[in-house]
């Protein structure tokens, strides 16, 4: 643990910053915890850090303490409307690395325009929960190996964590899949453990794209939630993906606010 | 042992999700007060709406601003 006075304003006490576990620092005054600073490493090697403080002086201490203590690079999250965070952290040296659109989907169909949707020729979609395990896991490897080749995987703004197997597939029951009579061709992770369902991917495989598969996985998907009763989902998109920002605007989709990823 | 924080925690719910990543959380002792996300929810992409439980730390310094450290399922 490290022990550092550093506040010299007689009005205050000093000003302690401690290293008390791994991953996580106290600021210190009077013995009162001031500051908070944690650090996680993600499933894809990178590390993340945040700071809660109510002073800026506070945030600057914890901060240099942390970027000593941690191997570069780092990375963090503020909301692009918080300008307050994103001047903190700009004033550690973190730059905007990417930017994150936070959108709200509907799901009624009259709104999307998406009842009349239906699969191309030869694709039939299969529900959620009803898909073979090894297909969907090896298409979810061929999804990866296609982004692999294009933007990389490492930045996708959702977490993902590769299983022994080489894939990403956690709960198969959470998966819309497309599928043709030889192969499966496209999915969607769907996740409900919130009051609002959050897409948290939607991908084709590369060959297969601008047929219209990925918005027949998504009326279905849509659909299935509007005759529940549930009126909205929630997606992230970076801002690089013009895709997948068209597909969503294009059935409704509002863009609600933005995160930035910032790095040093 | 557990460091006492300058903070006051209180539980309530969102009401309001504001302009500037803010929210408006009405404490379950009928206060209504201002409240960011903490950095640590944010860091973890949890998301907050309204009708969200959630636990907020009150600043020591205005009684009516606070941060969101926790949102319960």
């Amino acid at each position: 643990m490290d022990y550092k006075p550093l506040n010299t304003d007689p009005s205050r006490a000093a000003l302690v910053i401690t290293r008390v576990a791994d991953g996580q620092w106290h600021a210190l005054e009077d013995d009162l915890v001031v500051g908070r600073g944690h650090a996680a490493r993600r499933p894809d090697g990178r590390h993340f850090v945040s700071i809660d403080a109510w002073h800026a002086d506070t945030f600057d201490h914890l901060a240099e303490a942390m970027l000593a203590d941690l191997p570069a690079p780092l990375f963090t999250l503020v909301d692009e409307s918080d300008l307050e965070s994103s001047a903190n952290w700009q004033r550690a040296g973190f730059t905007i690395r990417r930017r994150e659109w936070d959108f709200v989907v509907p799901t009624d169909p009259s709104v999307t325009g998406l009842d009349d949707v239906r699969p191309p020729s030869g694709v039939r979609i299969l529900p959620a929960g009803a898909a073979d395990e090894d297909q969907l896991r090896a298409l979810d490897r061929a999804i990866r190996a296609d982004v692999d080749a294009g933007p990389g995987w490492q930045s996708m703004p959702a977490e993902v964590r590769p299983r022994p197997a080489g894939d990403t597939i956690v709960d198969p029951a959470r998966y819309t899949v497309a599928a043709s009579p030889e192969r499966y061709l496209g999915l969607v992770r769907l996740v409900t453990a919130t009051r609002r369902p959050r897409i948290g991917l939607i991908a084709v495989r590369a060959g297969e794209q601008r047929r219209g598969i990925a918005r027949a996985l998504l009326s279905h998907v849509l659909g299935t939630l509007h005759r529940s009763a549930i009126p909205t989902a929630s997606a992230e998109v970076d801002q690089s993906n013009t895709a997948a920002l068209a597909l969503l605007e294009g059935i409704g989709g509002r863009r609600i606010s933005s995160s930035l990823e910032l790095g040093r | 042992m557990k460091k006492q924080t300058d903070g006051i925690e209180l539980e309530g719910r969102v009401v309001e999700c504001l302009r500037s990543a803010m929210f408006t959380v009405q404490l379950d002792n009928g206060h209504k007060v201002l409240a960011h996300i903490s950095g640590k929810i944010r860091k973890n992409y949890i998301k907050i709406l309204p009708e969200d439980r959630v636990l907020v730390e009150l600043t020591p310094y205005d009684l009516t601003r606070g941060r969101i450290v926790f949102r319960y399922r």
